[in-house]
């Protein structure tokens, strides 16, 4: 019999799983397990239970007496293939009565899988392969990374930061460097940039995949040979401010890195450096963009981090515009879908999530449906296409961008 | 194989945590009881001797699974050392200035229960009724034993007396009071409401129900006390309301039955406490530890 080896699981999550009430709370609001399937095994509750029955069976107090009990492979499986649903998307974390910080736990758990070789699953080994070879997971050369900036216009400068001293370094981020359907953010957000005279640049074709990815689908070990050498890149550009348009990369460049190494500098999402500008004047949004908006906030945006106001501030500032609510905002936002590798593992699943978003900001009446993540655009573009809504999906710096 | 010292850390903590059993348990069986209500001496040797032996059991059983969250990721040496690694961090706290922060977090999130009170009124309601009638009637328990049984402090041993009447008869009839109003709205809506959310297995059901027994037990034995008018329950019994309710449908012959009620209430209470390690209300341990630690480490909410 095999025993499942829990030395990858860590000290708070053995304590937050011991810690759950059972209560159900996040059973009603968990957009994989209660929302979109009614399943409880997804949701954290199920994941919870089954994980430690399995683990007190080898390792609790009757299996010291009487001997551990051999968990079944396919259980085994299942709960993996139930773990790996999971948006990690933190809105477990915002209900629970007993304070669980979730998203470390789901995180944890993946690693736990990982080490027991129940974990990725099958359908990420492309994306791992490809970062391991290319450095991004979209299977793309390195040399094409900072293509994208030959699409700006000739009065916007980007430095090579490797090379030349900027102030700012504007970490770019695979999907918007690589995806031709989200590059755009990038040009809009180094566009605002130098509207702003910002004295900012770019890693250019060094700048490495943050391993965002690997870190949430729970392989940390490939994952810090990722974050050590960007780590590097940045000490050699030794920039003020380490600046990211992706919220995906800012959680990873914020939160993980420091677990691996020191950075240079402080790592700043785009919403709050705009946010600052505006305030300090040296940005000022004159022409006018006709519509009603309605924000979704990103996970690792709102939840993991809580930018709540900024983005919002920035879209009050733009003339014409008019910021409407979903009922689920902010705190209560519901998840789009994509995080947490779902997506790529379970694109069915995650289109009937975005669905439920795009439902949400129908309902509010807005004509504009924006946000502050190339992934929650990509799957919330996807479902606005393919349900035929009216909602014009954007991204919040080419909002910005139109009223310069 | 454990490195040098495994042996002197495993030492360091289990010396401590028996001789601290025994001492518990030393108190437990020495204390006079001269003013307990039940009259044979052999039904209170019963109960003190499975007091001990089920304390005993929820402390070893709370050990065992505190030392199980210590094999998580990064364990150097032992479990036992790096669960006096933590006990002397949390020594520290009580002498640093994050004390004050730690304590208003566990009065807020742990005994107030803040977000539960934002996400659902009736909920909230029912779990303060239970916890805050559990942490009454504890901390009625040790304020009696230290007035009667080592301070001698007639008012609350005699019949009639002030502080008998105030905390042994109406504070510990408020107390369970609480526990039964918040368990009744858990029964409730537990097995005839059944909310979408609340997954109801045997130990969810055994845990309410073995709950809903003792306390209703504790009135039951009150009421019985009453109506065979034993000693202690023959003035103002009107201070214990839900016991004196209870005896006016009882039969004064109860009184008869009371020293086995009596064992038999204190028995299945002792054994709940024995229960708690192994069971969901484990969480009753598990939570606080955790609302602490989390509230300690978010400093920007960040995850």
């Amino acid at each position: 019999m095999t025993r499942l080896d829990i030395s990858k699981l860590d000290v708070l999550s053995l304590l937050r799983f011991d810690a759950c009430t059972r209560c159900g709370e996040c059973t009603a609001t968990c957009p994989t397990g209660g929302e979109a399937q009614d399943e409880e095994m997804v949701t954290p509750r199920g994941k919870i239970l089954r994980l430690r029955e399995f683990y007190k069976a080898q390792y609790g107090l009757r299996a010291r007496l009487l001997g551990p009990k051999a968990v079944p492979e396919e259980a085994l499986r299942e709960l993996s293939r139930r773990a790996y649903e999971c948006t990690i998307c933190g809105q477990c974390r915002a209900v629970c009565p007993a304070h669980l910080d979730t998203i470390p736990m789901w995180e944890n758990m993946r690693e736990f899988l990982v080490s027991n070789g129940l974990g990725p699953m099958p359908e990420h080994q492309q994306i791992v392969k490809s970062i391991e070879n290319y450095d991004n997971p979209w299977m793309q050369p390195r040399a094409q990374r900072s293509r994208w900036a030959r699409r700006l216009e000739e009065d916007v400068k980007v430095k090579d930061s490797l090379k030349e001293h900027s102030e700012v370094l504007y970490f770019v981020g695979c999907t918007a460097a690589y995806d031709p359907n989200i590059r755009a953010m990038a040009l809009d957000t180094a566009t605002v940039l130098s509207r702003a005279g910002v004295d900012f640049g770019t890693l250019g074709n060094e700048e490495g995949c943050c391993g965002s990815t690997l870190l949430r689908t729970g392989l940390l070990e490939q994952a810090r040979g990722m974050a050590e050498r960007n780590i590097e890149r940045f000490e050699r550009a030794a920039p003020s401010v380490i600046l990211t348009s992706c919220a995906g990369c800012y959680k990873t460049l914020r939160q993980d890195y420091p677990k691996v190494g020191k950075l240079p500098a402080e790592v700043v999402h785009i919403t709050t450096f705009v946010d600052d500008l505006l305030r300090s004047g040296r940005l000022v949004p004159t022409k006018r963009v006709e519509g009603t908006v309605t924000f979704h906030d990103p996970c690792h945006l709102g939840r993991h981090n809580l930018l709540y106001e900024e983005p919002r501030r920035i879209l009050r500032s733009i003339p014409g515009l008019k910021l409407v609510e979903m009922d689920r905002n902010r705190e209560e936002a519901r998840c789009c879908g994509a995080g947490g590798g779902v997506k790529t593992a379970f694109p069915d699943l995650a289109a009937r999530i975005s669905a439920m978003r795009v439902g949400d900001a129908e309902r509010t009446g807005a004509d504009i449906l924006t946000t502050s993540c190339p992934f929650c655009y990509q799957s919330l573009r996807s479902s606005v296409e393919k349900g035929g809504s009216k909602l014009r999906m954007t991204d919040l710096m080419e909002l910005l961008r139109s009223s310069l | 194989m454990p490195e040098g010292g495994y042996l002197s850390e495993r030492a360091r903590l289990y010396v401590p945590f028996f001789l601290g059993v025994l001492l518990m348990s030393a108190v437990i069986l020495l204390l006079p009881y001269d003013t307990v209500y039940v009259r044979d001496r052999a039904y209170l040797h019963a109960f003190l001797v499975t007091v001990v032996l089920c304390t005993a059991v929820f402390l070893l059983g709370t050990l065992h699974n505190v030392l199980f969250w210590m094999r998580g990721k990064g364990l150097v040496r032992s479990p036992e050392g790096r669960l006096l690694g933590l006990l002397w961090r949390a020594a520290r706290l009580l002498l640093s200035k994050a004390f004050a922060r730690a304590l208003a977090v566990f009065a807020r999130d742990a005994l107030y229960l803040s977000k539960l009170r934002d996400r659902s009124l009736s909920r909230w309601f029912m779990h303060l009724m239970i916890l805050g009638g559990f942490l009454l009637m504890f901390a009625l328990d040790l304020l009696v034993t230290l007035c009667m049984d080592i301070l001698g402090y007639g008012p609350m041993i005699e019949e009639g007396g002030w502080a008998k009447l105030l905390f042994r008869d109406l504070g510990f009839e408020v107390a369970g009071a609480m526990m039964l109003a918040g368990l009744t709205i858990a029964a409730v809506r537990r097995f005839v409401l059944r909310p979408k959310i609340v997954r109801t297995e045997l130990p969810d059901a055994a845990s309410i129900v073995f709950l809903l027994a003792v306390v209703l037990g504790g009135f039951v034995l009150e009421g019985m006390g009453i109506a065979g008018g034993i000693d202690g329950h023959t003035q103002d019994v009107e201070y214990s309301f839900l016991g004196y309710a209870m005896s006016l449908a009882l039969p004064a012959s109860s009184g008869d039955w009371y020293d086995a009620a009596w064992l038999v209430h204190g028995v299945m209470s002792a054994l709940l406490i024995a229960y708690i390690p192994f069971s969901k209300l484990f969480h009753m341990v598990a939570t606080p530890v955790a609302i602490e630690l989390e509230g300690l480490a978010s400093k920007e909410g960040t995850a």
